[in-house]
């Protein structure tokens, strides 16, 4: 049913099953449309041809009843869009500000801050324990074109650019966001399975574009622990090492 | 006869490798109409010599490294151009076929894979190059096409020669040449845009090595730039390319190196004889000196005009081949650049600390501030006392290597005559890399081919140069604290208290 989507078709993100839903339903409306609109005039064609010339003509043109159907009919349409995607867009782009359902601010843990330039992406991530600062922090732990995250619940990012625009897109999870100069934008997403998923910069950005492709490394949060410590470890290697005895 | 002792597998050289043409061609003419063919491009150094001499230079980096179209593997330098090796072990199986014992990965013998008599009856026949219709692994029985002749036992061949440098030239020619250029003389479409300029690999430098100082890249070096970039500047990450991928890049610009490099020493051999400046200079010269004479009324021959003083050049260039002195210069040059290539790849080329990293403590740091604002290193004086890059050096003017003509700018160069900024120790950005290590390696080897010198092992000691290393990796964290750039909530505020100007 999927098998033209990214990847498997197969949305790895809890909203990416709603936002399929999404896109399923307006495909839907809009082939109605086209089909009905595209056979009514097929219909007035092949009927017109066939009035007689001596017939009286019939001017639809300035009909107050069919200017109130097709405006109301179509803004109908697009108010039942926008009410039935409402959810949707709340939750991708705002529930990660709301309060809980105590009142308390909710705690979002930033797990990176991820930084597109020309032309590749250059990722933060604060030390294991440690939440994510807005300026580097000497034990913070960097990687390039591969973003680690854990899997399991709610993850954000810092979006950020060095230059250009870009865009950050991750089509198997389903989650796009641009990345505009001067603005530190949080980004949403969960992955609910473990994998590599492909990372794109989904906005033309200059000439070479086409190299800005990273990967998205979805573990579960004990094998992120591991490999934070791990790169943390790599990063701070001094090269000695103990002579064979 | 010294052609054939240049190559250590005589039949392969230079001729023998026009199997490696079939691939590139078809991939480079792909895309949006045909572009400008791809050519390597000579130094002006090379131009500058007189015809003949030219003809000769040409000549020999054209039969011995090929055109972008038509590589040519050199058998001498320390390249792996891919491909299996092998001998016949017996031919005593069905017409067609032999057993044979493999020197690499049988799983890399593809069907239809060209195959390269190296030595043997067949190496200096027609059928020296053939191909392969099949290979039975467990047998060991390698079936050979038509018309392949018939080998004998202890005939070595190599199957799918060249195959990682034609996929090195197409990784190449897709990702790198952009900027880095056909001839990796960093003169590409867009190299001309970025600041800093892309690498020129022509003269077998690459800046960030964990090797000595007067020792090449090694492999992995440049393995890992590819994968992950230089911060700061715009090479950027090829992380996801594909191991099979980068090495294969790598050794395609190794081979770009040697070749640029190869091209450079050889006609540093023949600039002071058989340049048109050269030559110029000389016959000015000597018609000053004459005018000279005849002004004092001393006898004085009259010197040769610059059209003739360039023909007897070109005499004594056709001399200097008929001597083997060319020859030799070949010679001379391809040992060079051999043995430096595969020094760098020995353990003994590789900079290691014997030492811990000296404990990051407050006391390491103000040691090593102390050194860094001593004049054992002067490190001050270029990258300035609170490390921003700012020392007194960018603000004079220095010659030209080995000349005394000044540069017209300000400040630092570096070999390739690029303008060069001391590198601000307090933005956090590391292009040879983070680790403790890859600064300890800048101090101890320096950056090749820029003013950054290589402090070795006699004028800091290993704890001092920690010390360095841990004052160095403070910076960008001590000195940032008054003037951090704030987040974006936390600027809204401070804006407000700012007086108008
Ligand atoms: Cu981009």
């Amino acid at each position: 049913m999927h098998w033209w989507f990214p990847g498997d078709g197969n949305a790895y993100s809890t909203l990416g099953g709603k936002i399929d839903d999404l896109f399923y339903l307006i495909l839907v409306i809009v082939s109605v449309t086209f089909v009905g609109t595209s056979a009514a005039l097929g219909y007035a064609l092949w009927r017109g041809a066939a009035i007689k010339s001596d017939e009286k003509v019939w001017f639809s043109h300035g009909s107050h009843s069919l200017e109130v159907i097709w405006t109301i009919v179509p803004s109908a349409v697009l108010l039942f869009i926008a009410l039935y995607q409402l959810d949707v867009w709340a939750e991708y782009r705002m529930k990660g500000f709301a309060k809980e359902k105590d009142g308390s601010p909710k705690v979002i843990t930033v797990v990176a801050e991820v930084t597109a330039r020309q032309f590749e992406w250059r990722i933060r991530y604060p030390a294991n324990g440690k939440p994510l600062k807005p300026t580097p922090q000497p034990d913070d732990i960097y990687s390039v074109n591969e973003l680690h995250v854990p899997t399991g619940g709610l993850v954000t990012i810092t979006l950020r650019t060095d230059d250009v625009q870009h865009a950050f897109f991750v089509p198997m999870l389903r989650v796009k966001q641009d990345a505009v100069p001067g603005k530190m934008i949080p980004v949403w997403f969960d992955a609910t399975m473990p994998g590599n998923y492909e990372m794109l910069c989904a906005e033309l950005c200059g000439w070479g574009h086409y190299k800005m492709k990273a990967m998205l490394v979805a573990q579960s949060a004990d094998d992120f622990e591991a490999w934070k410590d791990k790169a943390s470890a790599d990063q701070f290697d001094d090269g000695y090492r103990k002579p064979a005895e | 006869m010294l052609r054939e002792n240049l190559i250590s597998m005589p039949r392969c050289s230079r001729t023998g490798f026009s199997v490696l043409v079939t691939f590139g061609l078809a991939v480079m003419n792909l895309g949006c109409g045909n572009g400008p063919q791809a050519v390597f491009t000579y130094r002006p150094t090379t131009d500058d010599l007189i015809s003949e001499a030219n003809k000769a230079v040409t000549k020999t980096l054209t039969e011995d490294f090929g055109t972008p179209e038509k590589l040519v593997a050199w058998e001498r330098f320390p390249i792996n151009y891919g491909g299996v090796k092998g001998t016949v072990a017996s031919t005593d199986g069905p017409a067609g076929s032999v057993t044979v014992s493999l020197e690499g990965d049988s799983a890399k013998i593809s069907k239809n894979a060209s195959l390269l008599w190296i030595s043997g009856s067949q190496a200096n026949g027609k059928s020296a190059e053939t191909s392969v219709k099949g290979f039975n692994a467990e047998t060991k029985t390698l079936q050979l096409a038509s018309g392949a002749g018939a080998p004998s036992a202890g005939d070595r061949f190599v199957v799918g020669f060249g195959e990682d440098m034609q996929l090195g030239r197409v990784v190449y020619m897709k990702n790198c040449m952009h900027c880095h250029g056909v001839t990796g003389d960093g003169n590409g479409p867009t190299g001309k845009f970025l600041n800093p300029r892309p690498r020129d690999y022509r003269n077998g430098k690459f800046k960030f090595t964990s090797t000595q100082s007067q020792e090449k890249a090694t492999r992995d070096d440049l393995h890992r730039i590819v994968q992950y970039g230089i911060p700061g500047t715009y090479m950027p990450s090829f992380l996801l390319l594909g191991e099979r991928e980068t090495t294969a890049v790598v050794e395609y610009i190794r081979w770009l190196a040697v070749r640029g490099e190869f091209e450079k020493r050889f006609v540093e051999e023949l600039t002071n004889d058989y340049s048109q400046t050269a030559i110029k200079d000389s016959t000015d010269k000597a018609e000053k000196s004459y005018l000279e004479k005849k002004r004092n009324k001393e006898e004085a021959e009259k010197p040769l005009n610059l059209s003739k003083a360039i023909k007897a050049a070109g005499t004594a260039f056709k001399k200097y081949v008929d001597d083997k002195e060319l020859d030799g210069a070949i010679e001379e040059t391809a040992n060079l650049l051999a043995a430096a290539w595969t020094q760098a790849e020995t353990p003994e080329a590789l900079v290691v600390p014997t030492s811990q990293r000296v404990e990051d403590t407050p006391e390491s740091r103000e040691r090593g501030r102390l050194l860094y604002m001593s004049n054992t290193t002067k490190c001050y004086t270029c990258h300035g006392p609170t490390g921003r890059g700012d020392g007194a050096a960018t603000e004079d003017f220095w010659d030209k290597p080995g000349t005394n003509v000044k540069y017209p700018n300000r400040g630092l160069h570096d070999e390739w005559g690029n303008p060069l900024k001391p590198r601000n120790l307090t933005s956090g950005q590391y292009r040879g890399g983070r680790r403790p290590l890859d600064l300890f390696r800048r101090i101890r080897a320096g950056i090749k081919g820029t003013p950054m010198p290589a402090f070795g092992d006699t004028v800091l000691k290993e704890p001092q140069v920690w010390d360095i290393v841990n004052y160095v990796m403070s910076l960008p964290y001590q000195q940032k604290q008054p003037t951090a750039v704030k987040h974006p909530s936390e600027t809204v505020a401070n804006n407000e208290e700012k007086p108008a100007n």
